[in-house]
């Protein structure tokens, strides 16, 4: 591992010659070993006691300690300190260790995968961490890419190669690479192995949409760009091998380079403790102060006097020196009012809470075997502060898988069966699938569970014949045919091969496909159909067409497309169809499903003649070509015949629109962020949009003045409605918290806002970021589309800095990292093939709807222990601890402790951890199922109301007063009362046992009140903790410890005589209840006058009922819903062109076609301008560069 | 869940109780009927406990003579540290109204002085005083050795401040009958400190024993001498140097001195009259501003004392049983409202 981390001045330029690792070691470039971990068994202990003296509560006890040493301000032993803070040390320095390990663990499992690495011409079997710069090694399908690679040649032609890049940047349709041409013939190894090019390029960066670089091969320069390199992180896809050339390698990727370590996350809680300790040492300072000049004065008036008996120390000459030291002295006694065992009770607390959370088996998926991890245990208790969520789209709300779910043919709706929400637990109640075994090229994965369009195939329906003809050709998809077949799509985006699908399943089989012609197989019989033209798709038109000629030689155009754009270039005769399939529309709309029209238009040969040879002049021209083009498609795709829709469901996580709900009653914001290009749909399937919304506001401004006038519109409407309406509905959540709000009411009158990528560049910017701000949170529901990681991450900023608001991210590849790690909270989906997102999170299961459970049911629980927790410790400490100060006023104030030393080492560590431990690990207030069902009762946490300033000074209040009653009751008593035996009563030592006794007694009733939820271990750390008390307080003051140490254990026999004192027992018992009842009657008396919800959840279950009513009409909202096509979202333009030219074809379909070289070099050309073009355009926006 | 059964389940969280946060548990709820309960019930039990412990404290006879000023001679003549060795006594007169009856006690009492202070309850050797190491003076700062570095025995600030004023109370039957009042110099100290803490060295004979050693500062006469009518009395097990070891918590404290003998005239108490103390004024208090004070008093069963214990019983009691009112009267009501609202 050492190895790995090997410092080296900064690089200029990179340098890597193939094949040649002499040479390249010269560099000492870093290898393809990745090392996350922090320490090593040799630096552990060094590295780990530094960082833990860089917290100042720890280096506060070394001073403490310090302090100690020093004989003349010393009031306590040295090991009241050095107990604890030796414990506090081991605790954390094992739980780092732990931590640690597993770092090592899987930085060992990443290093030691194999890949096939060419070395002296032969092909090996290599660890990762082994590779090298300059290397080539050799990718097969679906592999993880090993380093940053130039690509030198493939399986594909022309050195393409397909890749899957969700891992760097989330984008889930694949991206072609392509080697350089002099490089791609180099397809065997013994070629490989004789190439020895060498390259000189950037050095490392972060920048994962740009590489420059030059390559020197044969006394020739070739250019190379981003479009050669395939970088770690990303999987070969459709593409059978391909060979690269190493060039950055281990901690110099692209991927490495953009995951910098880990922000230290600490939670609002955290920082509020670390305010308030401060105020405690100030109010420390103070108290020393008091008693120091307490001290002065005393010595100047009534010590000096007293020298007779006791002289001052040598050290001392003056009252005034006497007050200092004791200043010093009383730090050291009072130190417990911040106890050291603070912090580390806190993150047992978070350990526990995290264990609970990897334990839950209701966040345990089945399907993927995986379970809940709580990967950071720092901040569980923030769980249940959550206002803001945002969330990705795809793999984290959305399975990226799309269904064919259901279709309208001539004005009949099929499909109607399937339940569109996908329960699993429904499966049962459904009919059989339709069977397909008719069509031996059936996809067996393909499920439709209507069998009435079947039928109507079987029938020979025309309508539905032309239906799947048109899905069987109107498309870019290449087909493979491995085997008879057994045919596999390579669909650019899901939706089209999901449409294709449908058609092969109901026999209507796409089977290849030349530049010229495309097979299909109707029913069993092949067809050739003559391609004539591909309309392709583009963001603007939102359809595509086919041209074809059928053996009979008829010209027909087959169009998909956008509802929007293609209902208005239908012919007017299918008006009455129109009206029908509209309905359609909005159902499967409403639905939240993907929605596509499909129309034909019969050509007659002359009009096509005319109109192909317009289209090649269009084509050909030099000015405007686009325009042109974009004319004549439209003069041709006019008049069409309608012919139905389809309604494609991007698949939803299990649960995702119930937990949105649910949290959206929770009153937490979500937000979707989502690099895809259309959102809106999802929004409508998970129920954050609906049509019940008063209005949903979408953003698509492309420059900073649109964009402003279009949020100052949507916040002008806000006002108005609001100022007609009422503000019946706005911000009703946060004042009626008691009052359990339904799901209609909560959503009705709420709006919503879209914004593009593009758009959202401008509002993000400095003068503008606040009225994005302002107008997305008054909205219910965010949406931004074509958000960029880096975006993400300034949105989640955005809100972290003005809204002081507690945030979290979700989401499931390594572009949702950089959200993920500015969010307050990350998490990370699990179970996906990318761990970038995992590894960044701070939690991970593989359910989105998992999220409820761990914010309603954990999150809100850790909050509520943590705080109790807290409010109990600084009570506890406090009544402990000012109990000295008040003695101060008798014993001259000379630092001396009231307890004995043990029991002051003890009292936090031992006589009262336990009980608090188990409060925080163990309390809850309401049933894990009332906190699903009462949503508001995550409300106290988002307020912050459980533990806060005021709460905080209650509990030092409730604390003081203990103090006072603990110290002066039994001075009352003592001051005058005598033993039975008529000896003294009041000595020092009784006096010690009798305060050290009831405190301990009044504590442990205390944490009996404060735990509201009593497990046999709160039994058994409560009764056990006084059991133990008294054990050692007997044990201490024994004989035996008394003669074998006589100076350390001077309070022998003092347990036995003063607790066998009714006296002391009386007193114990008076302080007890003057102590605890009022505390009693105060709580009572809030509950039954002021009771907060989940006082109330608990009692009352009428509300209850009536809750679960709610809940179940929840599920049946909105049925319509405005249209929202889904057309091809994830479609990238150029395709078309790509599949008329031949280019992606293999070579052995190619040798059917009539394919000319040159216009396929011309194919590229225009390829890479349009992507080039693209990025420039403003519409480009959302590609631009991901700066890490 | 059936559905899948061949799956590799060795992830799945375990269904424990303890896993799953179900462990069966007791919820605590501040129902109204506990509470009331436990309101009644503490103030009840407040309220008698302060009656019966005020009617105790009232049984006691307890009378203080403070004669500080009454011997302000001999405080003057202690004011001045060199006249350690004169001899001053004072005779303190009283008349006692009613008798004592039962087991009397006398303390002295002082006022201002500091028992309390950090460095003086430290400065003592429990080794020593164990008879274990007599030469172990370490912890005794400052009074560990004396001018001439010999280790001083018993050492430290607190031996060396012990009371040494000796009082004696005598029964004027008449003016010229003075009876001693018998008293009992043992029975002052706990069990464990007679024979746990404080041992003499195991030695025939104690002065030998002690040889080489220095007495404390202000003492007039070595450890060994301290009482040498009684050996089961002398040397560090001596009763008055244990009750002064064992330092009080507070400035002002009295410590048991003696125990009445109940024999002859006093066998049932102290009988009214005239009695006097004789002092034997050794102990300045003076010159702290401090007031000492000799104290006869009678017990019940919960020892001595005065009237605190018994009065904040009380008043918590009433305070309790007037807050188990109130929050009845709160209760009552509110039950009524929600009735009306459901």
């Amino acid at each position: 591992m050492a190895l790995c981390a090997k410092k080296r001045p900064p690089e200029e330029e990179r340098r890597a010659r193939a094949n040649d690792r002499e040479y390249n070691e010269k560099f000492q470039y870093a290898s393809n070993c990745i090392k996350t971990s922090k320490y090593n068994i040799l630096t552990f202990l060094p590295v780990n006691l530094f960082e833990q003296f860089q917290e100042v509560a720890n280096t506060y006890f070394l001073f403490l300690l310090i302090l100690q040493l020093i004989p003349q301000i010393s009031s306590l032993s040295w090991f009241t300190t050095i107990v604890p803070l030796v414990l506090v040390l081991t605790i954390t320095a094992v739980k780092d260790a732990t931590d640690d390990y597993f770092r090592h663990k899987s930085d060992n499992q990443v290093n030691n995968r194999h890949s096939q690495v060419l070395i002296n011409g032969v092909l090996q079997q290599e660890q990762w961490m082994n590779v090298c710069v300059g290397d080539i090694i050799k990718l097969e399908n679906n592999q993880f890419v090993a380093a940053d690679l130039l690509l030198l040649s493939s399986s594909e032609p022309h050195g393409l190669c397909y890749i899957e890049t969700a891992e760097l940047d989330g984008e889930t349709n694949m991206k072609v690479r392509q080697a350089i041409p002099i490089t791609s013939e180099l397809g065997d190894i013994s070629k490989l192995a004789k190439f020895d090019g060498e390259v000189i390029c950037e050095p490392p960066n972060n920048k994962l949409d740009k590489f420059s670089g030059t390559l020197y091969w044969k006394e020739n320069k070739f250019p190379l760009s981003n479009q050669n390199m395939l970088l770690r992180g990303c999987v070969l896809r459709n593409t059978e091998w391909c060979f690269g050339l190493v060039i950055f390698a281990g901690p110099d990727t692209k991927l490495m380079q953009n995951s910098g370590r880990t922000k230290f996350k600490r939670t609002s809680i955290d920082r509020l403790m670390n305010t308030l300790v401060l105020w405690i040492f100030g109010f420390l300072v103070c108290m020393g102060v008091i008693l120091a000049i307490g001290n002065a004065i005393w010595e100047h008036e009534v010590g000096t006097r007293f020298q007779v008996y006791l002289p001052w120390d040598e050290a001392v000459d003056s009252a005034f020196f006497s007050g200092f030291l004791s200043f010093w002295s009383y730090i050291i006694i009072l130190n417990t009012v911040v106890p050291i065992s603070l912090y580390v009770s806190v993150e047992v607390i978070r350990l526990g809470h995290s264990y609970f959370i990897n334990w839950d088996k209701k966040m345990f998926c089945m399907k993927k075997r995986t379970p809940a991890e709580a990967r950071t245990t720092t901040l569980n208790e923030e769980l249940g502060q959550v206002e803001y969520i945002f969330s990705d789209k795809t793999g984290t709300l959305t399975q990226n898988i799309m269904v064919f779910n259901k279709c309208s043919i001539n004005g009949h709706s099929y499909g109607d069966v399937f339940d569109v929400l996908g329960h699993k637990a429904e499966l049962g109640e459904r009919p059989a699938p339709v069977d397909f075994s008719f069509n031996p090229l059936a996809d067996k994965k393909f499920l439709f569970w209507d069998p009435s369009l079947l039928e109507a195939v079987k029938m020979g329906d025309p309508h539905t014949h032309e239906f799947f003809r048109l899905l069987s050709l109107c498309h870019t998809v290449m087909s493979e045919e491995k085997s008879e077949g057994e045919l596999y799509y390579k669909a650019q985006s899901p939706d089209e091969g999901a449409l294709v699908t449908a058609a092969r399943n109901f026999g209507f089989v796409f089977r290849s496909r030349t530049p010229k012609t495309i097979t299909v197989h109707e029913l069993g019989t092949a067809i050739t159909y003559q391609l004539l033209a591909i309309l392709d798709f583009n963001n603007i038109r939102k359809r595509m067409s086919v041209i074809v000629r059928n053996p009979e030689g008829k010209i027909r155009l087959y169009c998909k497309g956008a509802d929007t754009i293609l209902l208005d270039r239908l012919h007017p005769s299918t008006q009455e169809l129109l009206s029908s399939t509209t309905d359609h529309l909005n159902e499967y709309a409403g639905d939240g499903l993907r929605t596509l029209v499909l129309a034909y238009k019969d050509l007659d040969e002359e009009y096509y003649e005319e109109w192909a040879r317009r289209r090649l002049q269009a084509s050909l021209a030099q000015d405007s070509r686009e325009d042109r083009l974009a004319c004549i498609y439209e003069e041709v795709e006019s008049d069409m015949m309608l012919l139905g829709a389809t309604a494609i469901e991007d698949k939803l996580q299990q649960g995702v629109p119930e937990t949105i709900a649910l949290l959206t009653l929770a009153n937490i914001k979500i937000w979707v962020l989502t690099g895809d290009k259309q959102a809106v749909n999802i929004g409508y399937s998970c129920k954050m949009l609906t049509d019940d919304m008063t209005e949903v506001f979408i953003v698509t401004g492309h420059t900073v003045l649109e964009v402003r006038e279009e949020l100052r519109k949507a916040r002008e409407k806000m006002m108005d409605s609001s100022h007609t309406v009422g503000n019946g509905f706005t911000y009703q959540g946060k004042l009626s918290s008691s009052k359990l709000t339904s799901v209609l009411e909560a959503v009705a009158g709420e709006y919503a806002l879209v914004i593009n990528g593009h758009s959202l560049a401008h509002a993000l910017e400095a003068d503008m970021e606040l009225e994005f701000l302002e107008t997305a949170c008054a909205c219910k529901a965010v949406i931004c589309c074509r958000v960029t990681p880096l975006q993400k991450a300034q949105v989640v900023e955005l809100v972290k800095k003005y809204k002081k608001a507690v945030t979290l991210a979700i989401g499931d590849g390594a572009n949702d990292v950089s959200m993920i790690k500015t969010a307050h909270i990350g998490v990370g989906i699990s179970g996906q093939e990318g761990i970038q997102a995992v590894l960044a999170s701070d939690y991970s299961f593989s359910q989105f709807k998992f999220l409820q459970r761990l914010l309603l049911v954990h999150g809100r629980w850790s909050y509520l222990r943590m705080c109790k927790f807290l409010c109990y410790f600084f009570y506890k400490n406090f009544a402990f601890t000012m109990v000295h100060f008040w003695f101060g006023f008798f014993c001259g104030f000379s630092a001396q402790t009231v307890y004995d030393q043990y029991f002051i080492t003890l009292y936090n560590i031992v006589y009262t951890s336990l009980p608090v431990l188990a409060m925080g690990v163990f309390d809850q207030d309401v049933p894990e199922q009332r906190s699903m069902e009462y949503p508001k009762l995550y409300e106290p946490g988002q307020l912050n109301l459980l533990f806060n300033k005021r709460e905080f000074f209650i509990c030092i209040a409730q604390g003081i007063y203990t103090s006072v009653l603990m110290f002066f009751i039994p001075y009352g008593v003592f001051a005058e009362a005598t033993r039975d035996d008529g000896t003294q009563l009041a000595d020092y030592q009784s006096f010690a046992v009798t305060v050290a006794t009831s405190l301990v007694i009044v504590v442990s009733v205390q944490i009996g009140l404060d735990t509201g939820y009593w497990t046999a271990i709160n039994h058994f750390f409560i009764w056990g903790s006084l059991a133990v008390y008294f054990a050692i307080l007997f044990a201490m003051h024994s004989n035996g410890l008394f003669d074998m140490f006589p100076n350390q254990f001077r309070f022998v026999g003092n347990a036995q005589n003063t607790l066998a004192q009714p006296t002391v027992w009386l007193t114990i018992v008076l302080t007890t209840a003057v102590c605890i009842m009022p505390v009693v009657a105060f709580r009572f008396l809030r509950l039954s006058l002021k009771p907060d919800l989940s006082d109330t959840v608990r009692y009352t279950q009428l509300v209850r009922k009536k809750q679960k009513a709610q809940h179940r009409c929840m599920r049946r909202v909105g049925r319509t819903g405005s249209r929202r096509s889904g057309y091809a979202f994830s479609h990238q333009e150029g395709f078309g062109e790509l599949i008329m030219s031949g280019k992606n074809m293999r070579l052995s379909s190619l040798a059917l076609s009539s394919f000319s070289t040159r216009s396929s070099s011309s194919w590229i050309e225009s390829l890479r301008r349009k992507k080039s073009d693209s990025a420039n355009s403003p519409s480009g926006g959302a590609e631009k560069p991901f700066k890490g | 869940m059936e559905v899948m059964p061949q799956y590799d389940l060795s992830r799945l969280p375990e269904n424990t109780a303890l896993k799953q946060q179900k462990l069966p548990a007791h919820r605590l709820d501040l129902s109204a009927s506990v509470v009331l309960s436990i309101f009644f019930a503490t103030g009840g039990f407040c309220l008698c406990m302060g009656v019966i412990l005020i009617l105790s404290a009232k049984s006691t006879k307890e009378l203080e003579i403070n004669y500080t000023n009454i011997c302000a001679n001999c405080a003057q003549l202690r004011e001045d540290s060199s006249n350690f060795d004169k001899e001053c006594t004072c005779s303190v007169p009283f008349y006692l109204p009613e008798n004592m009856e039962g087991n009397v006690y006398m303390y002295y009492k002082l006022y201002g002085f500091h028992q309390n202070l950090y460095r003086y309850i430290l400065s003592r050797s429990n080794r020593q005083l164990l008879g274990k190491d007599i030469w172990d003076v370490k912890d005794c700062s400052p009074f560990q050795v004396s001018r001439n570095s010999t280790p001083i025995i018993p050492c430290g600030a607190i031996a060396n401040s012990i009371f040494n004023d000796t009082i004696t109370l005598s029964y004027n039957l008449n003016s010229s009958i003075h009876i001693e009042v018998p008293m009992l110099k043992s029975g002052l100290a706990w069990w464990t400190d007679k024979y746990v803490k404080f041992q003499n060295p195991r030695a025939s004979d104690l002065a030998s024993a002690f040889a080489g050693s220095a007495k404390p500062l202000h003492w007039t006469k070595p450890v060994y001498e301290l009482d040498t009518d009684d050996p089961g009395n002398n040397g560090f097990v001596n009763e008055d140097l244990i009750v002064w070891m064992r330092t009080a918590a507070f400035p002002t404290f009295k410590k048991l001195y003696r125990r009445l003998k109940r024999v002859d005239y006093f066998a049932v108490g102290l009988p009214a009259g005239n009695y006097s103390f004789n002092i034997s004024y050794n102990f300045p208090v003076t010159v702290f501003r401090g007031e000492k004070s000799v104290v006869l008093s009678t017990l019940t069963w919960i020892g001595g004392g005065g009237l605190f214990l018994g009065l904040t019983y009380t008043v918590t009691g009433a305070l309790t049983l007037l807050a188990s009112f109130a929050i009845l009267a709160i209760h009552l009501m509110l039950k009524r409202t929600k009735k009306n609202f459901l």
